[in-house]
């Protein structure tokens, strides 16, 4: 196509510039034409030229665009990972304090906000369902004797090694914390009067048979108890005071024993 | 910038520390060096972070002498691995330290 353009061009070129036909109206007429249709020509092409160049700029523009999108977009899905990762680590640390504010730092049984917490809920649960439960109070004996006599080193170590002998002589749901000073609070849920002594006997047996090592002396330990059972619809500071009285009645009688609230006067 | 960050209005916190970077890297020659101790960081704080890292990182292409320390308490190991994440994309010195 190309060939045959050019090759028009110049037969018409050729005819205008030849002094033959000049004064010929049809090279007159011919003349106009061709002058008419380059002048279009032209315009055509810039028209084109034009369209072409918005086309080039608007496919760059395009592309920018695409580029930044796809840059914002990483930058979120980085920003969201990493805010994800924040998250977790507050949740675990959340629970790390959770775990820590109801529990004794020394020998890691439950502290006393925990057990008043547990003790108003077995409450509760106790009036609902109508199954009591047994609440001791377990002092160790002569423990400011242990503490004078080797030091405080010596009272932790009694401590630590009692709540482990208590924990591994009680039952899986037993709850065992410790209420204050070398006093443990032990609650038995849905437990009656007979089975809870039979428990706190064993823990009181497994106490004295195991003697705690402190360096190269082992140091013989007792403890005393206060048993009180839930009475339904009272309060659980009730049992807890009756829990108490029975335990001041088993240091006075003594001390290494067990008194429940019954022997109460 | 040590602490926690999760402010009510990011870009007031943040707006004025970008523009100081920007304009710092842009009409300074001297080197610049970010000491981090950062604990949380919302969402938006972690965005802040990530543009002004950015700024160093084109700073660093620019041949700029940039760096970062980012400090974490040994006992909080998790700081450290989200340290690494910002480090992740940059080329620029980036440290992430014990105390």
């Amino acid at each position: 196509m190309r060939k045959d353009h050019a090759d028009l061009e110049a037969r018409i070129e050729a005819l205008l510039g030849d002094a033959a036909y000049s004064g010929h109206p049809l090279r007159e007429a011919l003349d106009s034409l061709w002058q008419y249709t380059s002048q279009q020509l032209t315009r055509l092409e810039r028209v084109s030229h034009v369209s072409d160049e918005f086309q080039a700029m608007a496919r760059e523009r395009e592309l920018g665009l695409i580029e930044r999108y796809d840059r914002q977009v990483g930058r979120m899905s980085r920003a969201a990972r990493i805010s994800d990762l924040y998250q977790k680590m507050l949740q675990d640390l959340n629970r790390t304090l959770r775990e820590a504010s109801y529990r004794d730092p020394l020998t890691g049984l439950f502290n006393r906000r925990l057990l008043m917490d547990r003790l108003k809920e077995e409450s509760l649960r106790a009036q609902r369902s109508g199954h009591g439960y047994v609440l001791a109070l377990l002092d160790l004996d002569d423990f400011k004797g242990v503490n004078d006599a080797h030091g405080h080193d010596a009272g932790d170590r009694v401590l630590v090694e009692t709540a482990g002998i208590m924990r591994g002589a009680m039952r899986d749901y037993d709850l065992c914390g410790r209420w204050g000073g070398e006093e443990f609070l032990v609650l038995l849920p849905d437990t009656r009067y007979a089975e809870g002594y039979e428990v706190l006997a064993r823990v009181l047996a497994a106490i004295r048979q195991h003697p705690v090592r402190y360096g190269d002396r082992f140091l013989s330990v007792t403890a005393s108890v206060g048993l009180a059972v839930y009475a339904n619809g009272e309060n659980y500071t009730d049992t807890l005071k009756r829990a108490d009285r029975a335990l001041y009645v088993a240091k006075r009688q003594g001390r290494d024993r067990l008194v429940d609230e019954s022997e109460l006067s | 910038m040590q602490g926690d960050s999760y402010p009510e209005n990011p870009f007031e916190l943040f707006g004025p520390v970008i523009r100081w970077v920007e304009e710092y890297l842009e009409r300074d020659t001297r080197p610049l060096a970010l000491e981090l101790e950062l604990l949380y960081l919302n969402t938006s704080s972690i965005r802040a972070m990530m543009e002004i890292f950015d700024l160093l990182e084109s700073a660093h292409g620019r041949g700029r002498a940039v760096g970062v320390n980012w400090y974490y308490d040994r006992n909080n190991e998790r700081v450290a691995e989200l340290a690494e994440e910002f480090k992740e994309d940059c080329t620029f010195p980036f440290a992430i330290l014990a105390r």
